[in-house]
C-alpha cells in the first residue's frame, strides 16, 4: 500500500472515529425520547462532506487539527443539542407570570412573617435565651423552608403546565371587564369607604371584647395566662385609635370633597401608631419582668412545664410590636410622599391657572 | 484616566449596539430562512447541498439550524425526504411536497407584498 493511500485510510479513519466521538457526545445531551437516530445521521453525513469539501480545497487530507477546527466551528456538542433538541420549558410563558406572583406571595410575604413572627421566638425559647443560636436556627429553618416552598410552587406549576389545564383559563377573558385606567386623583370609592367601616368597626368590637373574652386572642393559652399591667396602660389609647380608624371611612363618604382627607389622614394615623408604640416600647424598657405582656395565672404561677408556654406568648408578643413598628414606619414614608406628590401637583395647578389668567 | 474612561465607555456601547444589531440581524435572516429553504427544494437536494446553495447565495445557516427546520417542515407536510445510498453513504434527499409547493407560493406572494408595503415605507420616509 503506497504512502499516499495508508495516509488517506489512516485520516478518513480518524475522521470518522472524531465525527463519531463528537455525535457521541452530542447525543449524551439530547433527552432520550429525541435521540434522534436520523438526525444524528444527517449531522455526521454533513460533517463528513465539509471535511471532503475541506480536502479538495486544501488538496490534501486533513490532519486531526484541522477536523477539530470544523467540529469547533459547528459548536459544542451541548450547544448543538440544545438547537437540535426540542424546545422545552418547565413553566411556559402564559404560566409563568403567575407562577412568578404565587412564588412572591407566598415566600415574601406569608413565610417570612410566619418565621419570624412565631418560628423565631419558638426557637429563643427552646434554646434557653441563646439569641444567637435561636437566630441561627431561625434563618437555617427560614432557607430550608424557603427552598422546600419554592420547589413545591414550581413542581404544581410544571404539572400544571404539563397537563396544559391552564388553556381554558387563557380563553375566559372579557376585554369590558378590565378594570379601569387609574389616574392619579381617584375619587374615594363608597364601596370601599363602607367595607373600611365594617372591619373597622369589627376590629373595635374584638378589642372592646378582648378584656372579658381573652381565649379571642390567647386561644387556650387563655385558661393560663392573663395580660400584665402594662398591656391594660395600653389598651385604652389602642381602642381609642381603633375609634379614629372607624370614623376615617365614614368621614371620607360625608364629606367627599375633601380630596386632601384620604390622603393625609392615614399618615395622621401612622403617626399617632408610631407615637403609642414608642411610648410602649419606653415602658417595656423600664419594666424590669422577663414577662412584660403576659404571665402566668395565679393557680398554674409555679408550675414550670408553662414557663415556656408564657415565654413564646411574650416573645411573639415582642417581634409583632416590632414588625407593626417597622411596617407602619414604611407606611409613614410611602404615605408622606403620596401626599407631598398630591400638594406638589396640586400647586403646580393652581400655579399653572395662575399664569394663564395672568396672560 | 479620563482617556482611559472615555474609550471603556465608547467601546461598552459600542459593543453594546453591535450587539443589539447582530441580534436584530438574525431575527431579520430567521424570518427568512423558511422561504429560502423552500425555494431551494424546488429541486431535490440533501443536507449538505442545501446549506451550500444557500451560503452560496448569501443565507448562511448552520446544521444545527437546519435540520431541525427540514425535520419541522417534514413534519408539516411541506417535505418529503428518503435516504439514499451515493457515494457509498447514505444521504437523506429532500424536496417539496404538493402541499409545499402550494405554500410555497403563497409565502412568495406575501413576500412580495412585505416588499411592497416596506418600499411604500421607505419612499414616504
Amino acid at each position: 500500500m503506497s504512502k499516499t493511500s495508508s495516509r488517506d485510510s489512516s485520516s478518513s479513519g480518524n475522521s470518522a472515529e472524531l465525527i463519531d466521538r463528537y455525535l457521541q457526545a452530542v447525543r449524551f445531551w439530547l433527552p432520550k425520547s429525541h435521540r434522534q437516530d436520523d438526525l444524528m445521521a444527517e449531522l455526521g453525513e454533513d460533517l463528513r462532506c465539509q471535511i471532503e469539501d475541506k480536502e479538495t480545497e486544501l488538496g490534501h487530507p486533513l490532519d486531526k487539527a484541522e477536523m477539530a477546527a470544523i467540529l469547533k466551528r459547528c459548536g459544542s456538542p451541548m450547544m448543538v443539542a440544545g438547537r437540535i433538541g426540542p424546545q422545552r420549558h418547565l413553566i411556559g410563558p402564559a404560566l409563568f407570570p403567575i407562577y412568578e406572583f404565587t412564588v412572591k406571595m407566598v415566600l415574601l410575604w406569608i413565610l417570612v412573617p410566619v418565621f419570624v413572627i412565631i418560628v423565631g421566638p419558638v426557637n429563643l425559647a427552646n434554646s434557653g435565651g441563646d439569641w444567637a443560636s435561636a437566630v441561627l436556627n431561625t434563618f437555617g429553618d427560614l432557607w430550608s423552608g424557603l427552598f422546600i416552598a419554592a420547589g413545591i410552587i414550581t413542581l404544581v406549576f410544571a404539572m400544571i403546565e404539563r397537563t396544559n389545564t391552564h388553556l381554558g383559563a387563557e380563553i375566559k377573558w372579557d376585554p369590558l371587564k378590565l378594570p379601569p385606567v387609574r389616574t392619579g386623583e381617584r375619587k374615594p370609592s363608597p364601596l370601599k369607604a363602607v367595607c373600611q367601616f365594617g372591619f373597622n368597626a369589627f376590629g373595635l368590637a374584638w378589642l372592646l371584647l378582648l378584656p372579658k373574652y381573652p381565649v379571642l386572642i390567647l386561644g387556650p393559652a387563655a385558661a393560663l395566662l392573663r395580660a400584665t399591667p402594662l398591656l391594660h396602660t395600653f389598651y385604652l389609647p389602642f381602642v381609642l385609635l381603633s375609634v379614629v380608624a372607624l370614623l376615617r371611612p365614614g368621614i371620607i363618604l360625608a364629606r367627599p370633597q375633601w380630596t386632601w382627607f384620604p390622603l393625609l389622614s392615614p399618615l395622621l394615623q401612622s403617626a399617632l401608631v408610631l407615637i403609642l408604640l414608642n411610648y410602649m416600647i419606653e415602658a417595656l424598657a423600664k419594666t424590669p419582668s422577663a414577662y412584660p405582656f403576659v404571665v402566668l395565672q395565679d393557680a398554674v404561677r409555679d408550675s414550670p412545664k408553662y414557663f415556656k408556654l408564657a415565654g413564646i406568648v411574650n416573645l411573639s408578643i415582642l417581634v409583632s410590636i416590632a414588625c407593626v413598628w417597622f411596617a407602619v414606619c414604611i407606611s409613614a414614608i410611602v404615605q408622606t410622599r403620596v401626599f407631598l406628590r398630591h400638594v406638589r401637583k396640586r400647586t403646580s395647578a393652581a400655579s399653572g391657572i395662575a399664569s394663564v389668567g395672568v396672560r | 484616566m479620563w482617556y482611559i474612561v472615555y474609550v471603556a465607555y465608547y467601546m461598552a456601547t459600542g459593543t453594546a449596539s453591535s450587539e443589539v444589531f447582530e441580534n436584530l440581524r438574525m431575527e431579520l435572516r430567521r424570518g427568512c430562512l423558511v422561504v429560502a429553504v423552500l425555494a431551494q427544494l424546488r429541486c431535490e437536494q440533501y443536507g449538505y447541498t442545501l446549506r451550500k446553495a444557500l451560503a452560496d447565495d448569501g443565507l448562511a445557516i448552520d446544521e444545527g439550524t437546519l435540520y431541525p427546520l427540514l425535520r419541522r417542515l417534514e413534519t408539516q407536510g411541506l417535505l418529503v425526504s428518503q435516504w439514499r445510498e451515493e457515494d457509498k453513504r447514505n444521504k437523506r434527499f429532500y424536496r417539496l411536497s404538493a402541499e409545499g409547493e402550494l405554500i410555497l407560493k403563497q409565502l412568495l406572494a406575501e413576500w412580495e407584498s412585505i416588499n411592497a408595503s416596506l418600499n411604500k415605507i421607505l419612499q414616504e420616509a
